[in-house]
């Protein structure tokens, strides 16, 4: 039981992170309909920027973040501008248009970079605390705390502001949006910025948890999509759900199959989608001849 | 809808044209619409009613010679910028957005404009004119009836205090009994003093709801007259029932 | 003529075999390597290009070619062409459980199962003793050829070559013929290929089943050039790269698949000490394709063609459409039986009651005409009662039998065949393809005849297209064969829409709105095809708005609102049932005289 339970709780705080990614996908999916294949990618790049800021600039942790995050806001911009053509035409294209900069990312972070990965000391206190018998990181409670910090924000952006039930009405019908007035491709833009700036969000609190190494967003990148799909997407409770699932089911794999836990992750979650294409809160959604 | 502008506007289309792929689905089509008129265009499906009104919009792409409302040259305005200038539009098949509370679509309808005290007045008198919306305004629209998701989409282009309203089709898939409804909504909302264009299968609607009336067939033109006259024309029943 | 389209295929087999002449040990080296990448672009341009299946496991069915070729060679010590033979079945037999997922989800969701599918494939090698683990195998044993020392780059070149030209030929064999047009029409339109009788399960299983093929023929190739297999092989990087080169050089184009692998892979050559400029490169030149050139290299010439005919201001074609010549009448039958019996049928969609409880039966030889107003769920009926909706109640006999439930293409396999509303063509094929999908009734899991009797594939695609003919001149569309759809006008494609829904020979014709858009001739025309089809024994269901052609072309009539049958009848009586004029023109019409009268004067 002991044994169980702390299994859950290592696996909680990488739970966060992928729900953080997942939180990304889903926005981007929510407002414009599209998967994002760069978006592991991006995770790297912020993952990197915060690291350098934080050990070679000596900025604080948190300050290093911010600064991360605008960054690859920016990024995600650019993304969204050259692929605007295709949207609401061809999601396949589209896919691999997000593909290609993916690889452009990839091979832009190892040219800055290099190809080796760099350890990060965990911003805070690194002796574990104790509840209840169970032994619980401190930099887990933060990464915890920051990422329900931010899914309660980016649910008050889209439930309480104009510029978040726009984004939203956008991805119901663009149409409509476009007729009460609201700017498509700007509200596109800005959704594909904060999903950008969810994956720096979730690289920059993963450098202390994991080895950051050019291939980190590839792995964050898929599980978070995994979880994205699992809670059903587009959803936000259904990324957090997934993600923190995810991130259980791979500590229980990382305890019972060591080296094969991806293997075993990626099997479940294949049977999973076989079974509920729509995950878990998703919708059916009806095929129109 | 008490406070409706009082002076309003008109509206000038000349030569509208439309090309789907290789198809014309709207050819050279020219009206107006007098200001606090009502204007209704009828046909059969596919005769290049919904076009018109998209094209109208700027939802797809068109040639128009002239677009003109009241002084403002809207030949060059985006879809998206014609609600700023008075435009409101009630989309074919509702579209309302259907995974938002009713409350967030009729806000979103005033999108274009602050949401202030102003704001809460028009909701309110939206509330006034469907009392149902009102009742259901934290539901998601989605899970409206058909009816009340019309009224919805009606409510919302509303938010946005139009001086001219475009409608596709309101009456689709409605019970003759919600029909009346909303006939006798539009026939308010004329009577304030607000423009309507009004697409419609429906000729008893059009008829009732309007001053004047174009037939299409085609994309084209193939009749025009008062309301009142087209009523009794026997080509108009030819058209609907075939006979 | 013929001997000069020959004549540059002959070139270039001339410089291939000559090629080793004039390379240095290294360039060989890189040839043979590239001649692998080609064959495993072929493979997925094949399954995503040609089939629509979006593969991201392309570089597993590589990876597992060549690993279970090494494993069996060194640990079980079978030997190579043995082991060949069997790392091909393995890497099948895994192709087609990776692809199951396809047939539940497709596009992007598709995308992330298969890449995380090949990611688990490569932490398992990563992982595993018999793989060796990060190390991999090495001493894999030169593979045996009697008289041939396949140790020498330059001999082995020779073995790469045949089988490259092998597969190339085979693709283009699968593409041209029946099996590749029908994966084309799935990918162009899944409904509609559907609903024309393709099986839309079994086509995207064979696409993995070829892209697996080609990726463990690319495999062995590699374990028997190479002799060593290691994880970052078939990593997920060259699977980007792989992809890179079937985006850039055209993914429907086998052709230019190649050229793609060659081209990224002779530019990945010229910066291997920049593998990262390389790198940022070609995901650049992917990103710009797919934005300004979707179809890819091989699609430039075209493009390029059509954009200099513009320039030029010449028109499109002169192609005009001729005449419809009627189908040889059929004696009519006393006993006409019941076609189609739907019973108490219901659909709901959420909230919204599309169907309620409708009930209907057409018989043998009938044009039956389906009215109402808009949203009254005509074309809902029809998609229940051809399989693309499951009814919430209710059944669907049709001939006699129960096929509530049953996938539309067993549906347009058992004789019944419809057309769309807003016009569902294949797009990306031509007139004559179109009509070709519908004509052909082989079934897919008889593809096996590609490789054991492919004269008898090619004996019965010549047999097709000449039936093709026959229908083109049937409809007049004969000058309109070799043009894609959508360069027509609107008319012209409704008439192919229907010769393609006749052409599938059912025995039950469904027509959603035939005459929407059409100018009168055109409407006029389209009553003189609908009755000759009738008179030719295929019963006709017709959705249409455009009641003067309804009411002149329909013995019985059904008129729906709010999802319910409101009046059935003959058009005279259903025309004058009060409860059609509330529908249609509302409720109090009254006051408009009749014009019984006038019509019938």
């Amino acid at each position: 039981m002991q044994v169980f339970l702390q299994t859950i709780v290592g696996g909680v705080s990488l739970g966060a992170v992928y729900a953080l990614v997942a939180l990304g996908f889903s926005l981007v999916y929510r407002t414009m309909g599209l998967v994002n294949f760069a978006h592991g990618n991006v995770v790297t790049v912020g993952a990197y920027l915060a690291s350098t800021f934080y050990l070679s600039s000596k900025l604080p942790f948190a300050l290093a973040m911010v600064i991360a995050i605008g960054v690859t806001g920016a990024i995600g911009l650019v993304i969204e501008r050259v692929l605007r053509p295709l949207e609401n035409r061809d999601f396949d294209l589209m896919l691999i248009g997000t593909i290609g900069f993916g690889i452009v990312l990839d091979a832009l972070i190892i040219m800055i970079w290099g190809a080796t990965g760099r350890a990060v000391p965990s911003p805070v206190p690194s002796a574990p605390i104790d509840v209840f018998g169970l032994r619980i990181r401190t930099y887990d409670l933060v990464v915890l705390a920051i990422a329900a910090v931010a899914t309660v924000l980016l649910v008050l952006f889209l439930s309480r502001t104009k510029r978040g039930a726009a984004m939203q009405a956008v991805a119901m019908d663009h149409e409509a949006a476009t007729a009460v007035g609201i700017h498509v491709g700007r509200s596109n833009a800005i959704a594909f910025m904060i999903g950008a700036g969810l994956a720096a969000l979730a690289g920059g609190l993963v450098g202390p948890l994991l080895y950051v190494s050019p291939a980190l967003g590839g792995a964050l990148g898929i599980k978070g999509f995994a979880a994205a799909i699992l809670g059903g997407f587009g959803s936000i409770p259904g990324a957090i759900v997934g993600g923190i699932a995810i991130g259980i089911l791979d500590s229980f794999a990382a305890g019972h199959f060591q080296g094969y836990s991806e293997l075993v992750t990626f099997l479940v979650f294949t049977v999973i989608i076989m079974i509920r294409p729509t995950g878990v809160f998703g919708e059916r959604t009806v095929n129109r001849a | 809808m008490t406070a409706v502008l009082v002076e309003n506007a008109d509206l000038t289309v000349e030569g509208l044209t439309v090309h789907y792929g290789g198809v014309c689905a709207v050819q050279n089509l020219s009206f107006s619409i007098p200001g606090g008129d009502a204007v209704g265009v009828i046909g059969a499906n596919g005769a290049g009613k919904t076009s018109t009104l998209k094209a109208v919009m700027g939802l797809i792409p068109r040639k128009v010679s002239a677009l003109r409302f009241g002084d403002i040259d809207l030949t060059g305005v985006a879809a998206r910028d014609m609600v700023r200038h008075g435009i409101g539009y009630v989309p074919e098949g509702r579209h309302v957005f259907a995974g938002l509370p009713v409350e967030k679509n009729l806000l979103l309808g005033a999108y274009a404009r602050k949401w202030n005290a102003e704001t809460r007045a028009t909701l309110a008198e939206v509330y006034e004119l469907f009392p149902v919306l009102g009742e259901m305004r934290g539901r998601l629209a989605g899970a409206l009836s058909g009816g009340q998701q019309q009224m919805l989409a009606i409510g919302r282009a509303l938010m946005s205090r139009p001086r001219l309203l475009l409608l596709d089709e309101p009456s689709m898939g409605l019970s003759p009994k919600l029909v009346e409804d909303i006939l006798a909504v539009l026939q308010r909302l004329r009577a304030e003093g607000l423009s309507l264009l009004l697409v419609e299968q429906n000729a008893k609607l059009t008829f009732e709801a309007t001053g004047s009336c174009l037939v299409v067939e085609n994309g084209e033109v193939a009749m025009r007259g008062t309301s009142a006259e087209l009523r009794h024309n026997p080509e108009v029943r030819r058209i609907y029932l075939g006979l | 003529m013929r001997q000069l389209r020959f004549a540059p295929l002959a070139l270039i087999a001339v410089a291939a075999w000559l090629l080793p002449y004039g390379l240095d040990s290294y360039a060989i080296h890189v040839v043979n390597v590239i001649l692998i990448f080609a064959v495993l672009a072929i493979g997925l341009g094949l399954c995503m290009g040609v089939g629509g299946q979006v593969n991201l496991a392309q570089v597993a069915f590589f990876g597992i070619g060549a690993y279970a070729t090494a494993i069996l060679t060194t640990r079980s010590g079978y030997g190579f062409w043995i082991s060949a033979v069997l790392a091909l079945a393995a890497t099948v037999a895994i192709g087609l459980v990776i692809g199951t997922p396809a047939l539940r989800v497709q596009s992007h969701y598709l995308g992330i199962v298969t890449l995380g599918l090949a990611l688990a494939f490569t932490n398992w090698v990563t992982n595993a003793e018999i793989t060796g683990g990060a190390e991999g195998i090495s001493a894999i044993p030169v593979p045996t050829l009697p008289g041939v020392d396949l140790s020498s780059e330059y001999l082995y070149y020779y073995l790469e070559l045949i089988v490259f030209t092998v597969v190339l030929v085979f693709g283009l064999f699968v593409v041209r013929t029946g099996l590749g047009r029908r994966m084309r029409a799935m990918r162009d339109d899944a409904l509609a290929a559907g609903a024309l009788g393709a099986e839309v399960p079994v086509l995207r299983m064979t696409a993995f089943l070829l892209a697996s093929i080609y990726g463990g023929v690319g495999g062995v190739l590699y374990a028997g050039l190479i002799r060593y297999v290691a994880p970052e092989s078939f990593s997920i990087a060259n699977m980007f790269l792989l992809l890179g080169m079937v985006i850039i050089g055209g993914r429907q184009s086998l052709i230019g698949c190649v050229v793609g692998a060659i081209g990224l892979s002779l530019v990945r050559e010229a910066f291997v000490d920049h593998p990262t400029v390389a790198q940022i490169g070609y995901g650049a030149v992917v990103v710009l394709v797919v934005v300004f050139a979707p179809t890819g290299l091989a699609g430039l010439p075209g493009r390029i063609r059509s954009w200099w005919s513009r320039r030029r201001g010449q028109p499109g074609t002169a192609a005009r459409l001729q005449p419809f010549q009627p189908y040889p009448a059929l004696a009519e039958r006393a006993d006409a039986e019941e076609v189609l019996r739907v019973t108490a049928l219901s659909k709901q969609f959420r909230g919204l009651k599309a169907l309620d409880d409708l009930s209907l039966t057409v018989t043998e030889g009938e044009i039956r005409g389906i009215v109402g107003p808009n949203g009254s769920g005509k074309t809902t009926l029809f998609n229940v009662i051809s399989g693309l909706y499951r009814p919430t109640r209710g059944r669907v006999e049709f001939r006699g039998r129960d096929v509530t439930n049953q996938a539309p293409y067993r549906l347009a396999r058992a004789g019944m065949s419809r057309t769309f509303q807003n016009l569902r063509l294949f797009g990306d094929l031509t007139v004559e393809e179109n009509l070709l999908v519908a004509l052909d009734r082989s079934a897919t899991v008889d593809s096996w005849r590609y490789v054991l009797r492919p004269i008898s594939v090619l004996r019965r695609n010549r047999d097709l297209h000449r039936q093709a003919r026959e229908v083109l001149d049937r409809y007049g569309l004969t000058e309109f064969a070799g043009l894609p759809p959508k360069s027509l006008p609107y008319g012209i494609q409704r008439r192919v829409e229907i010769a393609r829904a006749v052409a599938a020979g059912p025995s039950l014709l469904l027509l959603d709105e035939p005459a929407a858009g059409l100018n009168g001739e055109e409407v006029r025309q389209l009553s003189e095809i609908v009755r000759s089809v009738r008179d030719s024994g295929i019963t006709v269901i017709i959705i249409e708005h455009n009641m003067g052609l309804v009411m002149s072309l329909c013995e019985r009539i059904t008129v729906l609102a709010g999802g319910r049958v409101i009046a059935e009848g003959g058009p005279a009586e259903v025309a004058t049932h009060p409860a059609v004029i509330e529908a249609y023109l509302g409720d109090s019409m009254d006051d408009i005289p009749p014009v019984a009268e006038e019509a019938s004067r």
